[in-house]
């Protein structure tokens, strides 16, 4: 930078620097300045000696005021004023310790030689009022202890020896007065020296009040002050050196290390193991800073702590009391049990002494448990679902509301020999027929249970049906080979004939062309009676015990289920033609049970696992149903022909929707034994399982025509009264078609009517 | 009576009843440690009866059985209220008289000519046995199982009998009880095409009523006609030739129904006469009972139980009420009286154990009924208890059915599975 252009601004400078003090002072700070700046110290301690040269101007000042001690007084009381003004001021003006001025007054002005400010205190007047100890103390006894004087009438001595009496001095009621009446009261301390109450100056406040503040008590001393940089800076650098040695040869030599270090880097570089334009991520920082309150606590929960095994108790001690002590019962039935079985693993002792506790023999293992349990413990906080266990049970209507359904049993009708396999109710819901395994079938009366006609065959009886037409009157009973149509002894005169005709036509119908396997035979009309069945029908040789029947609703068809034969065990009987078929060639798995729906000309089979529908007019497979039962052992449909219950010999139920999946709507599980039997009520919304636990079960099972509402099923009541026999328990059951009546039949031959 | 001293606990009662005993309205204090035992003898004495008449005492439709405090103690009664305590002559225990084993189930009894009883039975048989246990007559009036009988009219010696059986008849039967002549077949009763239920006649011996499993009620005199009023039915070869049997050995007239009463949805299991000429109840398994005319042959009223299957009627004496029984287990006690709208309330409804089978009414009061249940227990009642049965007794130690009752001049025949039994129930009225 040339110098003298530096020159010539600093003389423009100093020209405004002498009409404007202020902006000089801002424009030190600008740096064009600064390479002059130690040569203005310089001067700036030259302008300290001429501020000394002034001093004696000062000093005449002084001398001249010196001859008015009036004036002097009326300046100080001015200045006092002041004070007490600045004091007002500062009280007002809450804090600017600058404006309050109790010593004499620092004043800050700007050099007029070096122009730099600098701070100027006023001066001190060496006069004698200058000094406090050439003021007139009227007690003149010194630093003595002023309780010597405390019995005295005086205080002390004068300067001219005289005694100095000591003031009236109030008592407590008056120095209350004080401080009511005067203000400045409060602000008085007692003098012992004067022995009464000396208002404190300003100063001496103003010192108490920075001592209670814990500041400095001079007011003129300023803790913060700016540190002055003497060779730090811009401008300010060493420039010039120390010494006239020369630099040693290094200081220009460029460095071998340096060298060495700066090209591993660069081989470092080049062989790629390091990076040089790598991008900086933000989190190399090991820790990442985040506000802890900021953000909701997280729902990750805190680990759980370990869990804590249980406090001992009362019965722990070595010395319990009496009411804990196990009794020999107990102890006998602690002992009895299996280890895991109790319910505390120690039985409480007594012990007259601690000394003669013996040792823990149950040590190691606790600690081996109580490490397993810690080990084993999960520590994985479940999420506990409040959910009241009630409100899970489906909203069931109370059977109480849904009567009438059957709830006792009304009487009972008792096989002597052998177990009641079948029972058929009649369609007018009067008579019951009941088989059992002696081959004998009972004709009773479904109130009375008095039986009115007893027919013996030969062999077993393995099942019953009613016709269900109104206008004639027969049942066909299934024995082994056989199935014998019968008709009821004391039916109307007009019902008989019908029957006859439709069993025994004079004129026999043709014989179809495919001849069938089954031989339809009829006795002769003279040897006819109420004892031998009206028609025969002889199933092939192989064939077993017919263990189902099922009646077509209106009459004509019988279809027979015979299990455990060699083939072909499921026939169709046609009464009006006199013919038999078998309408399936080849059936995978044995047929358990068949159905006629009711409305439809389907035909269910249900093998051991599955349900298959069958069009039969159309002669093919509808649908098959997966009951997931393996094996069935029973199936009704209900009067609407839309719902199937299929029963199992594993205890499951299945209602099946027909309109829907092939999956059942519903698995029930209620009963502790094999189903054997179902049946819906032909009117009434029930249905009935039978199990071999002993026990009926009755459903509500109400079927809504709306296609969107799902069956509602109840269960109503559990039937007991079977005795289980050899395993087996209610073998059949079969609703009273006009009232909500059960008939049972039970493998120990008893035949019940439960009754609403 | 009133001033009572009070270290005995009393209570306020006020006496009411409905007997012929009927005392002055007046609060009585009476010691809560008194029975029924000091009761009936405190109204005797107010009474000043010169015989004394036992009676028992009904707190709120209960029977008295213990001390008044207990009661009172158990029904949270305090002893400042005022008790209303209705007495009634009270039963006598039954006793049992004798018993008459039968061959087979006695579906019907009928203690109704004196000095005998008459018993029907599921072999198709009458007997009549007198008191001595002697079995006076046996006729085999049907091939299938009487289900009912009735006497229509009695002479000296000779007495008219109508039954029902299965073998879809009734019949008429004169029946000789000096064992010289043998019973004879008036007349068989054809409408019915299913078991004729019950049959039963008037007071005179006029008519008879005919209900059957069919749904029909027949309405029938008792005139035995001339000639067939019904023809043989068409019959073929070999049914006539048993027919012909038949008729060789009898000569019973066919009869035709004066009136079909026909109302009934399903089985008809009793049909009666009222008291009044021309009238008739009748109940059925479509739990109504029904009110008949029968001089017109229309039903009058109906009422309409929900799901009670009645099985037998009963009418009292005063014609006030009907007793039904239901296989519900249920005695129910309809008001007559009431207006048509008002018919289908049931008064009262008595619980039984097993399904009650069988309900005959007192004659004498109309008060008392006895019915008898499958549990072989047979009640009876008095109907203003309605909480429990008065007293009770078992036929054949309670192990087989009762399945019919009769009751006449303070004696109930019970018949049923084990034969007929007959005890001393209540007041022998000469």
């Amino acid at each position: 930078m040339p110098a003298k252009d530096l020159a010539g601004r600093k003389s423009t400078k100093r020209k405004q620097i002498d009409a404007e003090e202020i902006q000089s002072a801002e424009l030190q700070s600008n740096g064009v300045l600064e390479m002059l700046s130690d040569e203005e110290e310089d001067g700036d301690a030259s302008s300290d000696d001429g501020h000394v040269d002034e001093f004696p101007e000062i000093v005449n000042e002084s001398s001249s005021e010196d001859s008015d001690y009036d004036e002097d007084d009326e300046d100080e009381d001015e200045e006092d004023t002041e004070d007490t003004e600045d004091e007002n001021a500062n009280e007002s003006g809450a804090d600017s310790d600058d404006s309050l001025h109790v010593f004499p007054k620092a004043k800050t002005i700007i050099s007029r030689i070096t122009k730099q400010p600098k701070t100027v205190y006023p001066e001190i007047e060496p006069n004698y009022d200058s000094d406090s100890s050439t003021e007139d103390t009227p007690n003149r006894v010194g630093d003595v202890p002023m309780h010597w004087y405390d019995d005295l009438p005086h205080i002390g001595y004068d300067i001219n020896g005289k005694q100095v009496l000591r003031p009236a001095r109030g008592d407590e009621l008056d120095k209350f007065l004080a401080t009511v009446d005067d203000s400045s009261a409060w602000t008085s301390a007692f003098d012992k020296n004067t022995q009464s109450d000396k208002p404190l100056t300003a100063e001496e406040l103003d010192i108490i009040r920075r001592l209670y503040t814990n500041e400095n008590p001079d007011a003129g001393y300023d803790p913060y002050e700016p540190t002055t940089e003497w060779f730090t800076g811009k401008g300010k650098e060493e420039i010039m050196p120390l010494s006239g040695a020369l630099q040693p040869k290094r200081r220009w030599v460029p460095s071998k290390w340096e060298k060495q270090k700066v090209m591993k880097i660069v081989r470092a570089i080049r062989q790629g193991r390091i990076l040089p334009s790598k991008p900086k991520t933000t989190s190399t920082s090991k820790f990442d800073a985040y506000a802890i309150w900021s953000e909701p606590s997280s729902s990750v929960v805190p680990p759980l702590p370990a869990p804590k095994p249980a406090l001992p108790t009362n019965a722990e001690s070595y010395n319990p009391p009496e009411e804990y002590l196990p009794t020999e019962e107990e102890r006998k039935a602690w002992e009895a049990l299996d280890p895991e079985d109790r319910e505390r693993n120690y039985l409480p002792q007594k012990y007259s002494t601690l000394r003669l506790v013996p040792a823990y023999d149950r040590f190691i293992k606790e600690r081996f448990f109580r490490q397993l349990d810690l080990y084993l413990a999960p520590r994985v906080q479940r999420v506990k679902l409040n959910i009241d266990p009630n409100s899970l049970i489906p909203k069931l209507p109370s059977p109480s509301s849904l009567k009438p359904f059957p709830t006792y049993k009304s009487l009972q009708f008792s096989h002597s020999n052998g177990r009641a396999r079948c029972i058929s109710v009649s369609p007018d819901g009067e008579w019951v027929i009941s088989g059992d395994e002696g081959g004998v079938v009972s004709l009773w009366e479904i109130m009375v249970g008095r039986e009115v006609k007893r027919w013996q065959f030969e062999g077993k009886i393995g099942a019953l049906a009613w016709c269900p037409r109104s206008d004639v009157s027969y049942f066909a009973v299934g024995l082994e080979d056989k199935i014998h149509l019968v008709t009821p002894p004391n039916v109307d005169p007009a019902v008989l004939s019908l029957t006859q005709t439709v069993l025994a036509p004079t004129t026999l119908p043709t014989a179809p062309a495919t001849p069938s396997t089954v031989k339809w035979t009829t006795p002769a009309s003279a040897t006819w009676s109420i004892d031998t069945p009206l028609l025969t029908m002889d199933l092939p040789a192989s064939s077993s015990v017919p263990s189902h029947f099922c009646w077509h609703r209106k009459g004509d068809y019988l279809a027979s289920v015979s299990t455990g034969g060699a083939q072909s065990n499921v026939w169709i009987h046609q009464i009006s033609r006199r013919h038999s078929q078998s309408p399936f060639k080849k059936i995978k798995g044995a047929v358990q049970s068949v159905l006629f729906h009711p409305l439809k000309p389907h035909f269910f089979v249900a093998t051991q696992q599955y349900v298959r529908i069958y069009n039969l007019s159309e002669q093919q497979l509808v649908k098959t149903l997966i009951p997931g039962i393996k094996w069935i052992s029973s199936m009704d449909v209900h009067p609407s022909g839309d719902h199937l219950i299929v029963g199992g010999y594993d205890r499951k139920l299945c209602w099946f929707d027909l309109e829907l999946s092939e999956k059942p709507y519903k698995v029930l599980r209620y009963h502790s034994r094999a189903i054997r039997s179902l049946q819906f009520h032909p009117a009434y919304p029930l249905f009935a399982s039978s199990s071999d636990d002993g026990s009926i079960q009755i459903f509500h099972s109400r079927v809504y025509n709306d296609l969107m509402t799902d069956p509602l099923i109840v269960p109503l009541k559990i039937l007991r009264g079977h005795q289980i026999t050899d395993g087996l328990g209610v073998l059949q059951v079969k609703w009273c078609s006009k009232h909500p009546w059960l008939v049972s039949s039970g493998a120990d031959g008893s035949v019940a009517v439960w009754c609403s | 009576m009133s001033t009572s001293t009070s270290s005995v606990a009393s209570q306020p009662v006020v006496f009411s009843t409905r007997t012929q005993y009927p005392l002055p309205s007046q609060k009585f204090m009476i010691p809560t440690s008194w029975k029924r035992y000091q009761l009936s003898q405190l109204i005797n004495k107010a009474l000043s009866l010169e015989k004394p008449v036992p009676f028992d005492f009904l707190v709120k439709g209960e029977l008295l059985h213990t001390t008044l405090n207990q009661w009172c103690s158990d029904n949270g009664v305090g002893e400042e209220e005022t008790l209303e305590i209705e007495y009634i002559e009270s039963i006598m225990p039954p006793q049992k008289m004798s018993d008459f084993p039968h061959e087979d189930w006695v579906s019907s009894v009928s203690c109704q000519i004196q000095g005998h009883f008459l018993t029907a039975s599921y072999d198709g048989q009458i007997r009549a046995f007198d008191y001595s246990k002697n079995l006076v007559s046996t006729t085999m009036a049907h091939t299938a199982p009487i289900t009912s009988l009735c006497v229509v009219s009695s002479d000296e010696s000779t007495h008219t009998v109508a039954s029902s059986s299965q073998d879809l008849t009734a019949q008429i039967t004169q029946i000789h009880l000096d064992a010289s002549t043998s019973s004879k077949v008036l007349a068989s009763l054809h409408l019915h095409t299913s078991t004729v239920s019950s049959i039963s006649s008037n007071n005179a011996g006029t008519n008879l009523l005919t209900s059957s499993w069919d749904g029909l009620i027949g309405f029938w005199d008792t005139n035995i006609p001339a000639a067939d009023e019904v023809p043989e039915p068409v019959l073929n070869e070999r049914d006539r030739k048993k027919r012909r049997r038949i008729e060789n050995s009898t000569s019973t007239r066919r009869k035709v129904p004066l009136l079909v009463l026909k109302s009934h949805i399903g089985r008809v299991s009793k049909a009666l006469f009222a008291r009044e000429d021309g009238k008739a109840a009748s109940c059925g398994f479509d739990s109504t009972v029904r009110l008949w005319n029968t001089e017109y042959g229309v039903c009058e009223h109906t009422i309409s139980a929900a799901e009670k299957p009645f099985l037998d009627l009963a009418l009292t004496p005063d014609g006030h009420s009907a007793l039904a029984v239901s296989t519900d287990r249920t005695m129910t006690l309809f008001d007559l009286r009431a207006s048509p709208t008002h018919l289908a309330a049931a008064a009262a409804s008595f619980a039984h154990a097993a399904t009650p089978s069988c309900v005959v009414v007192c004659e004498t009061n109309s008060h008392q009924a006895v019915t008898g249940a499958y549990d072989g227990v047979v009640r009876v009642w008095d109907v203003r208890s309605t909480k429990g049965a008065v007293a009770t007794f078992r036929a054949w130690e309670g192990k087989q059915k009762v399945l019919s009752v009769d009751w006449r001049r303070g004696i109930v025949g019970v018949g049923g599975e084990g034969g007929l039994e007959v005890w001393k129930v209540g007041e022998e009225v000469a």
